[in-house]
This record gives structure tokens, sequence and C-alpha cells, in this order.
């Protein structure tokens, strides 16, 4: 129960601070009306300036009037909040201001391609860092266990951007194994087009995985009850994958919560590499033409996946160990 | 009760000269040095030292469960097969179902994320293939017969919904599962209360005895080898100072560590207030050991030869055996004691009171 | 050696060496709570197993760890030099032909308009080297000082900073750093300090934890007693013993710090102007598939002295950490 209301408070404040800073280092009204932002209308009705511009002023003065009406730009920041929170709360996202669509048809529009890729991108991390995992410990300080420790290393110290430059030059220019560039005939084709995309950003999650992993995994084989399982006389591989694993999981599902604002982070720049036209790629353009309601928007999705994720996380764990049930 | 004379046929387990160290940072740790002993059929062992003796180290060579850092040397035959050699091989269906172990702490000991059912029905369904169901059902009736009230309930239950002792007769349980010829019970109550204590070890001794199993009981006390034991081996830094069938070694035995170890015992018909004897000192290092008796350090028996070589274990195995230079109920045994109670002081430098038994 | 010494020798030899109860309850509630740092992992060493596989290498450095720290110290050179160097004028367009292949003229090439290639690159650290240190340094006096604060006071003042750095956290950090990068002029000032502020909650978890631990050591405790004020205890006790591992993980920090300017500059909004050269702007501008395919050389040298110094940065850090037997941070 403390857990929702710390949700909700984090929402809130991830929101506002969001909101705040959107509306305090620039001012949303350039963005809507464009130069008419500068008309001094107050001034104007009252006869003391005079307007510049081509039109009639009374018509200039009508849009402004009406956009502020339309984005509440008349009210303090903080009254414009209180606003727009309950807009969201019944649904209305607003609209964009660089095409005028509703901000929730963009979302549903580009949300898709990014959960694909994330989720593609989680699997192929825990795809490659369990198996990885588990025979780096089964063979601890082993030959295989120092290569992969060294491999980790390589991986973690590649920016994603990096990356994806260097697997989009060798896998799909050079050899010419995936696509280049996204594709959305049909799902089969989608799906391979992010194969690249995925790689790049759960590769480099795979590394952290695979450490986590096999030092909670060495930790855990230590443990009495792996003694009582061999005692049992059970093969090895059977004891790792039926007693150890779901003990040391803990690091990573932790990170595996942690990790979704990375991996959303990473997904700016990895759509902009493959040119996905996803989540990721709309909020670098909204942030840049300061379209606030699409960055707000994406802002509070992506940050409400990510409390609600780690909230998740927090069932996880009792499910990982049943001890947690009893606190 | 004389153990080695009915030792007929050939032994269920075969220890000859066993070796174990661990290479550490700060050197080799010697932990068994040189163990032999027999365990015949339907027999039990108990096998008595201080922890850091090598006794939880020798259980756990048997059961090839030592880290791979671990140097293993010397024979361990198990019904005329050599058990190394079968756990290289990774045979099925040997440990677990021939000999197993119950260890220490039922705290520890359990999958903490597993319900109780099913870690004992894996053993079943693993080693004799029963069905899932099958399984669950044979798991009720061994828990039914470790004496677990209310088995179909605790089945579905987590271990860290048990008590200590509740959980160690799961732990049993799961050791009987396949009906093990031979347990290997190491220290299986010395993490659980008191008073549950004394039922666990007589649910053992009961369970023995019905399933004809032989047993080699680990305990740093030698009062829980009383009475349980046939055959009682003294260990202490790595090597077996006392080995003898159990009557012998608690009324006639020969080394002075066994006897200390008695005397630190409290009994029943102690005066209130008696004081109990407390071995002075602490047990040896087993980084470079010097070439010398391990216990001389703490023997109000030393004399001058027992720092010149690290005596031998005397005897044939099956007979009364035990390494010491000076033992105790012998006439050189006496003469020591007298000498170092005139000097006031052993050989290695321990203070001896005059009077009767250590001071305070 | 007397009688006494003998028998208070069995009680040290029992009495295993004593590890602060209180301190470890509070780091596995702090695990709870945060899950983000993991200070010690409540693991057991088993009696009659050798010491675990860290601590072998702890108090050795070796030879790649010096390798890296000599890749970093010529990379902090370039950077502070790379003006004065003897290298071509790195923002002459024309310098060569555009695109032109690696040449003793131009070691790693040309790029679409013709700029020196290796010239860009010594220049690009300075952005990249400037803006991850500053970086760090802010998130460690804002993030450690906060944590070392709530880490100490505990009760409401915890509560707040616990719940800023969660905040903190829970927004995604790419996306803060572009809203801020987006909408403020981009000098060096404002990325240093935006990436700063990403680096505020994680050093601040772990200055807090470390807090945690030490607050409740008996060299604290006797402070307070004697009746020391928060003030010099904070100062006199705390600082010093959290400022170690804090240390430690500079260089970690540092690498992510790096990544994150990178990632900035590859959007396109890290620091503006022509001058201002990084890694990652250079790495987006030989991008297109175009230049991927005809003139590799223009991405892939910068990627690789990226990549060398990030690994520089990440082993190093990392020997340090184990130097300093600061357990692993999972950011």
């Amino acid at each position: 129960m403390r857990r929702v209301v710390l949700l909700f408070a984090v929402l809130f404040a991830v929101t506002f601070l969001g909101f705040a800073a959107m509306n305090l280092l620039g001012d949303p009204l350039v963005n809507v009306v464009g130069v008419l932002a500068e008309l001094d209308c107050e001034g104007i009705e009252a006869g003391t300036a005079e307007d510049t511009t081509v039109d009639a002023a009374s018509r200039d003065c009508d849009t402004v009037a009406a956009a502020k009406a339309q984005y509440h730009l008349d009210r303090p920041v903080p009254i414009r909040y209180v606003l727009w929170l309950g807009d969201m709360a019944t649904g209305d996202f607003g609209t964009s201001f660089q095409n005028d669509q509703p901000v929730s048809h963009v979302i549903r529009e580009k949300l898709p391609e990014t959960l694909i890729l994330l989720t593609m991108a989680q699997i192929v991390s825990l795809g490659v860092a369990i198996p990885w995992g588990v025979i780096a410990a089964y063979r601890a300080n082993r030959a295989f266990d120092r290569g992969s420790t060294v491999a980790s290393f390589g991986l973690l110290s590649v920016p994603n951007f990096a990356l994806g430059v260097v697997l989009l030059y060798l896998l799909a220019l050079r050899w010419q194994i995936f696509p280049s560039a996204y594709e959305s005939d049909n799902f089969g084709g989608l799906v391979f087009s992010m194969v690249l995309p995925a790689v790049t950003l759960g590769l480099p999650l795979a590394a952290s995985y695979q450490r986590l992993l096999r030092t909670d995994l060495i930790t855990t084989l230590q443990e009495d009850f792996v003694h009582m399982a061999r005692a049992k006389g059970l093969p090895p591989m059977r004891i790792m994958f039926r007693h150890a694993l779901r003990p040391s999981m803990f690091s990573v599902v932790t990170v595996f919560g942690v990790s979704t604002g990375a991996l959303i982070g990473g997904s700016l720049v990895v759509e902009q590499i493959f040119g996905i036209p996803g989540i990721g790629r709309e909020i670098v353009t909204a942030v840049v033409r300061d379209d606030f309601p699409v960055v707000l928007a994406i802002v509070m999705l992506v940050a409400t996946t990510f409390v609600v994720l780690n909230f998740l996380v927090d069932l996880l764990y009792s499910w990982l160990d049943p001890r947690v049930r009893a606190r | 009760m004389m153990a080695e004379q009915d030792a007929t046929g050939a032994p269920l387990l075969s220890v000859r000269d066993l070796h174990v160290r661990f290479p550490t940072e700060r050197g080799t740790v010697n932990a068994v040095n040189g163990v032999s002993f027999d365990l015949h059929e339907g027999k039990t062992l108990a096998i008595v030292g201080e922890s850091g003796s090598g006794k939880s180290v020798t259980a756990k060579t048997l059961m090839n469960l030592l880290p791979r850092t671990a140097q293993v040397s010397g024979e361990v035959t198990y019904d005329g097969q050599d058990v190394q050699a079968l756990a290289e091989a990774g045979t099925k269906h040997f440990f677990g179902v021939q000999m197993t172990m119950v260890f220490q702490d039922p705290m520890t000991s359990l999958n903490p994320v597993k319900k109780v059912g099913e870690q004992i029905a894996e053993t079943l369904r693993y080693h004799l293939g029963r069905s899932r169901i099958e399984a669950l059902e044979e798991a009720e009736e061994l828990l039914d017969v470790v004496g677990m009230p209310e088995p179909a309930r605790r089945l579905k239950q987590y271990p860290h919904e048990l008590s200590g002792g509740l959980r160690q007769r799961v732990v049993i349980a799961m050791a009987l599962a396949c009906q093990p010829r031979l347990l290997i019970a190491d220290e299986p109550t010395t993490a659980v209360d008191v008073t549950v204590q004394k039922h666990l070890l007589d649910l053992l001794d009961r369970l023995r005895r019905d399933r004809g199993m032989s047993m080699i009981l680990i305990t740093h006390d030698l009062g829980v080898a009383h009475g349980r034991a046939d055959d009682v081996a003294v260990m202490y830094a790595g090597r077996l100072v006392e080995v003898a069938d159990a009557r012998t070694l608690f009324f006639d035995m020969r080394h002075p560590y066994t006897e200390a170890l008695l005397r630190s015992i409290p009994r029943i018909d102690d005066p209130v207030h008696h004081r109990l004897d407390p071995i002075p000192g602490r047990p040896p290092e087993l980084i470079n050991p010097p070439d010398a008796c391990a216990f001389a350090p703490r023997c109000i028996y030393a004399q001058g030869d027992c720092l010149g070589g690290v005596p031998e274990l005397s005897g044939l195995v099956g007979l009364h055996r035990f390494a010491c230079l000076h033992p105790t109920g012998t006439e050189r045994g006496m003469a020591a004691m007298a000498a170092n109670r005139a000097a006031g002081v052993t050989a290695a430098g321990l203070p001896v009171a005059g009077g009767h038994g250590g001071s305070g | 050696m007397s009688a006494e010494d003998l028998v208070t020798g069995e009680g040290q030899a029992t009495g295993r060496p004593r590890t602060p109860v209180e301190g470890k309850a509070s780091r596995e509630r702090l695990l709870w709570r945060f899950r983000i740092v993991r200070l010690v992992r409540p693991g057991r060493v088993p009696d009659d197993s050798p010491a675990g596989d860290e601590s072998a290498v702890r108090r050795r450095l070796g030879f790649s760890f010096w390798l890296a720290v000599v890749w970093l110290l010529i990379m902090a050179f370039v950077a502070a030099f790379a003006p004065l160097l003897p290298v071509a004028d790195p923002t002459k367009v024309a310098f060569g032909g555009p695109r032109e292949p690696p040449s003793l003229d131009a070691w790693f090439g040309t790029d679409a308009l013709g700029r020196d290639v290796f010239s860009r690159t010594l220049h690009g650290a300075r952005i990249s080297l400037a803006v991850g240190g500053f970086a760090i340094v802010f998130g460690m006096v804002v993030g450690g000082g906060l944590g070392i604060l709530g880490g100490y006071f505990r009760g409401r003042l915890d509560q707040a900073v616990g719940f800023v750095f969660f905040v903190l956290l829970s927004f995604p950090a790419l996306v803060l750093a572009i809203l801020i990068t987006a909408t403020l002029e981009r000098s060096m000032l404002v990325v240093s300090l935006t990436i700063g502020i990403l680096a505020v909650a994680p050093v601040g978890l772990l200055a807090r934890a470390s807090t945690l631990v030490f607050a409740e050591r008996e060299f604290v405790s006797a402070a307070r007693v004697l009746g020391a004020k928060p003030g010099r205890i904070i100062v006199r006790e705390l600082l010093p013993n959290v400022v170690i591992p804090m240390g430690a993980l500079t260089l970690l920090g540092m690498a992510v710090a790096v990544v994150a300017e990178g990632s900035l500059a590859f959007l396109g909004l890290s620091v503006a102007g022509e001058d201002a050269i990084s890694w990652g702007k250079m790495i987006v501008d030989g991008a297109g598939l175009r230049d991927l395919q005809n003139a590799t050389h223009v991405t892939m040298f910068p990627v690789a002295v990226m990549f060398v110094t990030v690994l520089s940065l990440n082993f190093a850090g990392d020997r340090i950490r184990q130097y300093f037997d600061v357990k692993e941070l999972a950011f």
C-alpha cells in the first residue's frame, strides 16, 4: 500500500518536473503561435502599442487568446499543471503543436514499435545472459569465465550508438545478413528488421546481467542447500537450473527494473540509427521542436512504465523468494 | 560390545590414508591428514572433534562435496567400489541412493524457494523415476516416518514456515527417500534447540536400526556419541587421535585429548556448581603445522618427545588405536603427569597446578 | 606465556572477526528500499573453502591497469593541449578531398567536408573528457552531500533525499538530458551540469549507503558520546570514510558520463557550435548508410578511440574499486 502511494508521488514529481522544465526553460506560446507571441495584445487593446504584423491585430490577438485558452497558457504554471493532469486523467493527452494531431494518436502510432524493440532487447539480453552467467559460474575462474569477464567489460564499454553503428556496418552493410532499415510490410519482416536494434540495446545489458548473475550464483553455490542437492545425487546442471538459479536472480531482476530506463534512453539513439519510427525518435523530434504536449505525454508514459515495472519487480521478489512474502 | 570382534565380512565403507589440502593465499591448509577407518554394514561410527578438526571435511570428502580447489589423496571404497572413480565417472544414482548426507544447519540446507514436498519428491523422481503424484505421496509417508505432525499440510509449506527441528526432520526425510545404505549425519543437532536434539538423535538411531542403515555421526559432543555409536573416532587437527569401540573409548580411553573432551562434558551426577574442565588453549593452526603432536601445547601430559614428531596412530584398523606417546591410563602416562606436576609446567610450557585436574 | 593468555586465546579463536550487526541490518533494509546499491550480499563463506575469488586480485593493480592509465593520461594530455599539437585545424573544411581514406597526410582520412579526422578525434577528447569529468565532480559534490546528510540525520530529511533520488532515477536519464539541453543554450556548462544532475542519484545512493554503515561504527558513536557536533562528525569522521568508496568509483562514473555526452552529441544535443567537436557528433556525422558503406573510417576511428577510452575508464575504475574493496554497483 505504501508503495502505491510512493508510486503516485513519484509520478506527480516526475511529470511536474518535466512540466516545469518545459514551461520555464522555454515559452510554449512561441511554439503555438510563432512570432505572434511577441504581440503586446493588452497594449494594442489599450491603444498603447502598435500591431507590427501583417494581419489585422484583432485577428492575431484572437488567435493568441484562443491558443492561450486551449493550452491554459494564461494561467500560472502550477495551475496549468493541475489542469493538464485533469486532462490526462480524462484521457485527453492534448494536441501536438507540430501537426495538430491528438497526442494520443501520435503515441498509439509510435508505441508498438518501441514496445517490440524493448521486449526484444530484454529477450536478447536475458536469453544471452542466463546461459552465459550459469556457465561462467559453473566454471568459475576457469578459462571460459576469465574470457567472459573480459568480453563483458568490452560490451559494457561500448556506447549504444557506437555499437549500433558498428553492427549496422558489419551485419547489414558488409555481410548483409540483416536489413539496414526498418521494415513494416509484415510482422515477420518487422521483427527481423528489429533484430539488430534489439541486439544493440540488449548486448551491453546482457553483459551486466551476466556479471551480476555470475557473482550471485557463485555465492549461492556455496550455500548448504546446494551441497544438500549434490548429496541427493542430482546432476550439476539440474542443480544449477532447478536449485541455484532462482535464488540468484535478485540482482538481475532488480536491474531488469532499473534497466528499463536505460533501455528507453538507448532507444532514442537506436531508433535514430536504424530509422525506427518509434517513441524514442518521436520524443527527440518533439523536444527539439518544443512540442511540449507530446514530450510531456511521453515523459508521463515512460515514467509510469518505469515506476509500474519496478512495482512489478517487487512482486517478482516474492516469487523468487517466498520468505519475502512473510515480511 | 566388542565391536571389532563381530566385524566379520568386508566393510561397507573403507577409508585409507585420506589427505585433504586446501591451497589458500596464506598457505596450504592441511585439513585432513592420513585418516583411515572402516565402517561395517548396520553400524554407527561417531567422529568426534572440535570445529576445525577436519571431521566435516572428511564427511564432505566422502560425499565428493569439496570445492574444486581441494587436493584429495587416499582411497575411499564403498562396497568394494572406488568412490572417487564413481564420482568422476558421473555415475548416476549413487550419491543420494547408496549414501547420502544430513547437514548441520537445517536453516540453510533446505532450498528456501521450493516447497518442502517438492524437495523431497525431487529425489524420488530423479532417482527412482516416480511420477509427480507418486513422489508426493511417498514424500508424505516419509514425513510421517520422521515424526512430522500433519505431513500432508507440510508438503505445501516453504522451509521458512517450519521450525528448526521440523526442518531437520524434512532434511532427514529427504535423505531417507531412496533408502540409502549409508547416512552421514554432520552435526545433525547442533543448530537446533536443545530440547529437540534428543528427539532427533533418537529418531536417527531408530531409523538406522529399522532400516539396517549404517551411519557416520559427526559431532563435537562426545555425549551425543554415547549410547548411539558402535565405534568412536576422535579427530584432532586433521588426524585421528583415538579410535575404538564405544565402550572402550568411554571407559578405557588412552589419548589425553579424549580424556579432556570427556571432562568438559557436564554430567547429570556432577554435584551442583561443579566446575567443568575446559581444555586450555586453542585448536592448532592447520597451515604449516609443526612437526609435533598437535595437542601437545594443550596437553597436561606433554613431554619433550611429544614435541619431536607427530605420534603415529598405533595398531590396525578395527582395533583400539591411539596416537600418543604417554597415553593416559598407562604407566608412561602416569609418569608424565607426575613429572609435569612436579615441574608445575609441561614440556610445551602449559602451567600445571599441583592439585587434581586442571586449575582455574 | 601465562595460563590467562591461553584461556583468552581460546576466546579469540572462537570469536570470528566481528561484523557490525546493526550495520548489516540497515544495509539489508536499504537493499530492500532502493535495491540499487549492492554493498554487501549477506553470504556465508564456508569455513573449509578458500576465500572468495575477488580477494586474490584485490591487492595488486596489474599490468593492464597501468596500460589503461597510460591511455587515459595520453587522452588527458591530448585534451588539454589539443590546440597546441602539430595537427591540422580540425574545423578547416577541405583540408583534403571529401571522404579520403587514411593516408600519411591525414592519418585517419578525411570526412564528408574534407576535414582531418585524426585532428578532429584528438580535439574531440576535449569536450568528452571535460564534460565527463565535470559531471562526475558535480554528481559527487551534490549527490554525495545529500547522501551523507540523509544517511547521517535519517528521519524526514532522509526520506526527502531518498524521494528526490528516486524521482531522478525514475526519470529516464537521456530524456531528462535532452529536455534540458534542447531548451537551454547548449554551452559547455549546461551540458556538463545536465549530465552532472544525472550522476546525482546513483552517487548519492552510494554515499548514503556508506554513511549508514559508518554512522553506526564505534568511532562515530564515540565521537558522538564525546559531544562532537554533527557537522564535525560528518566532516571529520564520516567524510573521509565515505569519500573512499565514492572516489574509487570516480572513473566508473566518468565512463558513464562520457557515454552520456556521446549520446547527447549523437542526437545533436551536446555542446553547440562548429568548433565544438565531440566524438558522438563525429560518429553520427559518418553514420549515414552511404558514408558507412564508402567511408567507414570517418565513423570507425572515433568509435575506436571512444571505445578504448571508455574501456580504460571502466577497467581502471573496476581495478580501483576492487583495490579499495568497494562492492559492485548496479546503475
